[in-house]
Formats: C-alpha cells, structure tokens, sequence
C-alpha cells in the first residue's frame, strides 16, 4: 500500500503498484481538492498514472525520481484541463 | 531472462518462418497479392530484428538481404518469379533448421555462415538487377503519427541526429486488459535508456464519475536515442501492441502499420487469448488424472459401504456419482485447452512438399483442408513424421513421372491432398494421391524377399490383406528404396506411432487410379475406459475401444481349425484365440460358455477368449517405463481404485505378435 491519507492530502510513497490505482481513486473522488504529494514516489504503475491523468490534482513536489520528474511531471501540470503532452502545444 | 528470451525467440521464430512461408508459397500462385508481399515482408523484417537479439550473425545477415529484396518486391522492383520466390523460400528453410539447431544445440549449425554467404549471393545478383529506390520506399512507408511525432520534438531529434545516434520512434497501445496480464507499459518505458521524448495520452476520453482503474486507457508515443533492434529487445512482449520504426534516415514499419493502430486491435476484443505455458495445462492433466483414480477409489467405497450399511452405501454411490460427473467435466475442460488446431502441425508440409517435388523432379500440386480442425496438443505434436511420411511415400511412390502421367492420360502435374475431418469424438486424416495406386504384385513380391511372411501364407493373402503387408514390420525398412522415402522408417513405423495415441490406419489403393491412407485418431488423449478380463486370478484391463462386443458362447461351438479354432458369429467365421497363450499363460480349463472378446485385427474380427469379464473403469493410462519400456503388447499400466495395478493390454499388438512374429 503506498497511497497514504495525511491531512488534506494524499501522498504517494515508494513503488505505487496497480493495486493502489482503487484506493486512489476512491480518495480522489471523495477528496477532489486534496493535493498529490510525489516527492517520495518511486515509480508510478500506468494504472495509478492514469489515474492522475483522468482526475488532475495538484500535485506537490518535485519528486525524487528522475524519470517521473523529466518525463511524467510535465505531462501532469499541463494547464489548459486536457491532457497535452508538454512540447506539443506549438503543433496543434 | 537470457532464457526467457531465448523461449520467446524460438516460439516466434517458428510462427514468422511459418507466415513467410506461407505467404511466399501463396505468392507463388498468386504473385500479384500485395497483402502477401507485406506480409512476408513484414515476417522476414520482425525476424530479422528478433535475431539481432542474439549472437546469431549470419542468420541475420542473411534474413537483413532477404527483406532488402522483398522489401524491392514490395516496391516493384523485383518480380515475383518462381526463381526469386524459390530463393526466398530457401532463405526461410535455412532459417527453420536454424531455429531447429539453436533450439538443440544452443548456437547455429557449423556450415551455417557458408550457407548464409551463397544465399546472400544468390539474392545480391538479383538485388544488383533491380533498380532500388531506398529513398522513395521509406518516405512510402512512413506512418502518419511518425512525422507529428517527429515536428513536434524536432529540437531533441535535431540534437540527437547531429549527435550521429540512430532514433527509433516507438508508438504504444497497450490492451486494455494489460494490467490483469501483469504488464506495467510505465515500466517498459522507464527502461528505455535513451529517450528523448515521451508523449502519453488517453485511448478514450476519462469518464471520471465511472472511472475503471483496471483498465488501461493510455496510449504512449516515445522518441528514442537507440538502436531499432535495441527498442524491439524491450517491447519484444507486446508486438502485437507496439509499432516501432526508424526515425534516424529511414523509417521501416515494424507490424502491420499503415496508419498508427486501428482502434479495433485494441479495444476489448483484441486480447482474448493468453499464451499458456504448456507445462503448466500438462499439471493440469496430472491432477485431474489423480482425481480419476481418487473417483474410481469411491466407487469402490461405496460398494463396500453398501454391503454392510444399504442407506450409507446408496448415499456414497449417488454422491459419488455426481463427482464422477464433475470430474468428467472438468476433464473435458483442461482437454479442451490442450486442444491446438492441425494447422500447427500442417502448415509445415506445403513448404517440404514443394521441396520434395523438386529433389524428386516431379510435378506436384499439394493442398490441405481442415487445418482447422482440432486435436490434443500431443497428438498434433505427434502427427507431424509419420504424415511427412506418408506424404514422402505419395510423392516418391504413389505420383508417376511426367512421362509416366502422360502416357496414362494424366495432367502432368500429380495431386496430393492432405485432408483432416471431424468424426464425432475422433479426427479422420486422409492422405489422397492421384498417382499409379499401389501394385500388389510388386507388393507380394517384395514381402517375400523381405520374408514378411511364408511365401504360402503371402500368396494365401487376398488383396485387401495383401495391401496390409505394406504395414508389416520389416517390409519397407530392409532395403532404402530411395533417399526420400527410405530413411529407416517405414510403414509399419507410421502405423505403431498412431496406434500408441490411440489411432488407426489403413490403406486402400486402386491401379492407375492412386492410393489413400485413411488415419483415425481420437481428439484427446489421457483417459480410457477399459474393460477387466480374468485368467483365473490374474486381471487386465483391454481398453473399450479396441473391443467391438463381448460375447459369450457354448463350447460346442467352437470348431477346431487346423491347429486353431473358429467359430461362427452371425453367418461368419472368425477366428478365436485365446488370451492365456497370447500372454503364455497356462490354459484354464473350459466350465459352461466361454467369454470372448471381440477385437478387430487390421480388417479383421476376432474373438479373444477371456476366463471373465468384470466391470469397466475409467483410468489414467499411465505409459510404460523403466524395464517394462518397449514391452510389446502392453499399453500401460493403471492404478485401480483398491490401489491395485492394472496392466492394460494393447490387443492389436498381442494378435500380430502372434499372428506374424510367433
């Protein structure tokens, strides 16, 4: 289990396997204005990825990791409320 | 992991070959088919990348000039002619042995990088002709996404490309299903060591208020600084949901492309099937033949139980008879997942037919039907020689040269036909040729110098049990007939393999007009029912379905014959023997009607007389091992619910012992 409920937020520590995706998104659907802390996350499973993708919570970092850092972050806090990959808006 | 990789390979390995094969035999008949030039393409390219994972360099060498010159075939450069398809097609027989040797031997034949060159020779000559256009190939063949991909990451392309490194550009649609088959597409992305851009996006818009964590919605774009072979290593588990294509100069695609992914390939429907170990259906197996014996053990429970207590007994055998019926179910069940299509097994002969025909320099049309029909993995495993075989034997025997079709009014080109049907619980596999039908007169001959049998006792023979001598031990392995059909085994080779799964043949042939082997194999293996018969005390077990009808008869009438003895059933004489000197056993003395069996020898019937019948089991046969290995005669042995041994009789093989070898 790596999905914790602290005060008026959510972290996410170590490896966040797929079976975190549900309580994630059980705390996000009654939470939907608590932040996502990633500073201690390890790896995100593509299923608890998308989740954050779907619901779009603040998140609060940076994380630790490097991968989730360069390549995951930016996709995250894109702002215009769809999911745009970071370099891709001059394109479309 | 080296391993696993390995496991992979020479699983894929095999399909690829068999699909180039496939397409290219197609080809042949049908040179214009566009689908069949990619596909083949698309085959060789995917092997090939698969072989640059190993230590495997002239099959790779080879297998890159194979697709240079389909990859020319594709664009219209090249031909399709018999002459280019032929060297395509020796391009993908050395890849099968070779496949063969690294799954026996670890590593490729010694003769394998002398066999590589000339074939790359051979294609070379003709790739020189043509007039290639590299260019104007790859910018036809680049998918759509490639290019957005590529324009809207052009800053780290540019630095990468003027850095000199080879990019890949790799589009990833995993199945929604993914997660429930343990894949993390995440983690495979986060072990590209060299990316240089990464896009993810949903498949499907969120549908937050009924989101479905379990399944995978995300689609990835990534951009990499690597090798293509490098990048196909890592998603070498999800071809089917990965398009992986060169970004650097040229762009190849990797899987059935065109555009990016349909999203029909990935939507629900898609995945439906998992790839199984084999091992693992086979423990399967062992545990619900476990179940069998434990469920025969309460039947004999029951009975017990019934002598002493009437109530408790009928409870018992009621209940037990509902566990026989789940039991039967489930086996059912776990054979069904053991049960593989004959394509597996068939789809291997138009490629050696073809070769065949050449070394034998003869004219031959081969076609297959039924590849769809379904057996046991084992038996399917198991067809593959003695149908080669039988096959060899049409080829080589059966179809007439040219000349020889001529002058009897043929088509030159002789027909073969391989064809599987259903029939009921069993398979039926026909081989049919159209060649000059078998001569008995050679036959008969040919036994006698083989001494088959006495010269009196092979003229004795009518036609039809003359035709059986084909099938006699010893008459097609004295002497190698030719180089193809004559490779130690014979006939009676073919028929001991069918009959061990279970199967019959037969053989009927018409001069002139050609010859066809009839197989009969059961869809599954594993359980049989088997009769108990009595010598005195000792007990075996016959299987059922060697057993056409148990009947009993007064002694007076049985008629000696000779030094046998017969007697009539319904207006026929058949023959009666008995089961004690079949076994060499002492003879029980005659009281009341004696107890036959009736068993079919080849084509005929005959009566095996038993000292009692007693009830019938379901049981696991259990094969022979050890000392008992080779005992001609015996099945197997099977475990009886009061934990006794049953040695199970193969009653076809007792009856030629005596008839032919005693």
């Amino acid at each position: 289990m790596s999905v914790l409920l602290e005060v008026e937020r959510i972290v996410l520590r170590g490896n966040c396997s797929v079976e975190d995706a549900e309580p994630l998104v059980v705390l996000l659907q009654t939470h939907p204005d608590f932040e996502v802390d990633i500073g201690d996350t390890l790896h995100l499973h593509s299923a608890v990825l998308q989740v954050l993708l779907a619901f779009r919570p603040r998140l609060a970092g940076p994380s630790q990791d490097a991968f989730i850092q360069t390549w995951i972050v930016p996709l995250l806090t894109s702002v215009d409320g769809r999911l745009v990959p970071h370099p891709r808006p001059p394109c479309e | 992991m080296m391993d696993e990789l390995l496991e992979q390979f020479l699983i894929e390995g095999r399909e690829l070959v068999q699909q180039a094969s496939d397409d290219l035999l197609a080809l042949e008949s049908q040179p214009s088919d566009p689908g069949r030039i990619d596909s083949a393409f698309r085959a060789v390219h995917t092997l090939k990348g698969s072989v640059a994972l190993f230590d495997l360099a002239p099959m790779g060498k080879m297998l890159h000039c194979a697709e240079d010159m389909l990859g020319a075939v594709r664009a219209g450069h090249l031909p399709v002619t018999h002459v280019i398809i032929g060297t395509l097609l020796d391009c993908v027989t050395a890849s099968d042995s070779w496949i063969e040797s690294i799954e026996r031997t670890g590593h490729l034949p010694a003769d394998a990088a002398a066999r590589s060159r000339s074939l790359q020779a051979a294609m070379a000559s003709y790739l020189g002709e043509a007039d290639y256009d590299n260019e104007a190939r790859m910018s036809d063949a680049a998918p759509a996404w490639l290019s957005a991909l590529i324009d809207c990451h052009h800053e780290a392309v540019t630095a990468a490309r003027s850095a000199g490194d080879e990019i890949t550009a790799l589009r990833y649609v995993p199945s929604k299903d993914c997660f429930f088959l343990g894949d993390d597409p995440v983690a495979l992305i986060r072990s590209i060591p060299a990316l240089i851009a990464l896009d993810i996006a949903e498949q499907e818009d969120w549908v937050i208020e009924q989101f479905n964590p379990f399944a995978c919605n995300l689609y990835f774009e990534a951009l990499c600084a690597m090798p293509i072979d490098k990048v196909r290593g890592i998603f070498r588990f999800v071809p089917d949901q990965t398009v992986i294509v060169n970004a650097g100069s040229k762009a190849v695609p990797a899987e059935p492309a065109g555009g990016g992914m349909s999203s029909d390939r990935t939507g629900d429907g898609a995945m439906r099937t998992l790839r199984v170990d084999a091992g693992r259906i086979d423990s399967l197996v062992d545990i619900v033949g476990e179940l069998v014996v434990a469920k025969n053990g309460l039947a004999h429970l029951a009975q017990q139980a019934a002598a002493t207590d009437a109530k408790l007994g009928r409870a018992l055998a009621a209940n037990q008879a509902k566990i026989d019926g789940l039991v039967g179910e489930m086996h059912r069940a776990i054979m069904s997942m053991r049960r593989v299509p004959l394509a597996r097994t068939f789809q291997r002969f138009p490629r050696l037919m073809r070769e065949i025909a050449g070394r034998l320099g003869k004219e031959i049309s081969f076609k297959l039907v039924g590849e769809d029909v379904e057996a046991d993995k084992s038996i399917i495993d198991s067809l593959f020689e003695p149908l080669l075989h039988i096959l060899r034997n049409a080829a080589d025997h059966g179809i007439e040269d040219v000349t020889g079709r001529r002058a009897a009014g043929k088509p030159p080109s002789g027909r073969i036909t391989l064809e599987a049907m259903r029939g009921g619980d069993q398979i039926v596999i026909e081989v049919a040729d159209d060649g000059a039908g078998i001569d008995l007169d050679k036959i008969r001959a040919l036994a006698k110098t083989r001494s088959v049998k006495s010269e009196s006792a092979i003229d004795a023979l009518d036609d039809a049990a003359a035709l059986e001598l084909v099938f006699a031990p010893g008459f097609s392995t004295a002497s190698a007939v030719t180089d193809m059909s004559g490779r130690g085994v014979g006939m009676d080779a073919v028929r001991t393999a069918i009959e061990s799964m279970g199967g019959r043949v037969a053989v009927t042939s018409s001069r002139g007009v050609g010859s066809t082997v009839r197989m009969t194999l059961p869809q599954a293996l594993v359980i049989n029912t088997v009769i108990t018969v009595y010598i005195g005390n000792e007990r075996f077990g016959v299987p059922i379905d060697s057993v056409t009808e148990t009947v009993r008869i007064a002694v007076d009438r049985i008629v000696p014959i000779r030094d046998g003895e017969a007697f009539v059933l319904r207006d026929r004489t058949i023959p009666l023997l008995r089961l004690s000197d079949l076994l060499g056993l002492a003879r029980v003395e005659r009281s009341g009607d004696v107890k036959l069996l009736i068993v079919i020898s080849g084509e005929q019937r005959i009566g095996v007389e038993v000292g009692g019948f007693a009830e019938r089991f379901d049981v696991l046969l259990r094969p022979l091992e050890g000392l008992l290995l080779g005992m001609r005669g015996v099945l197997g042995t099977a475990v009886l619910g009061d934990g006794h041994v049953l040695v199970v009789l193969n009653m076809a093989e007792l009856i030629d012992e005596r008839a032919f070898g005693g």
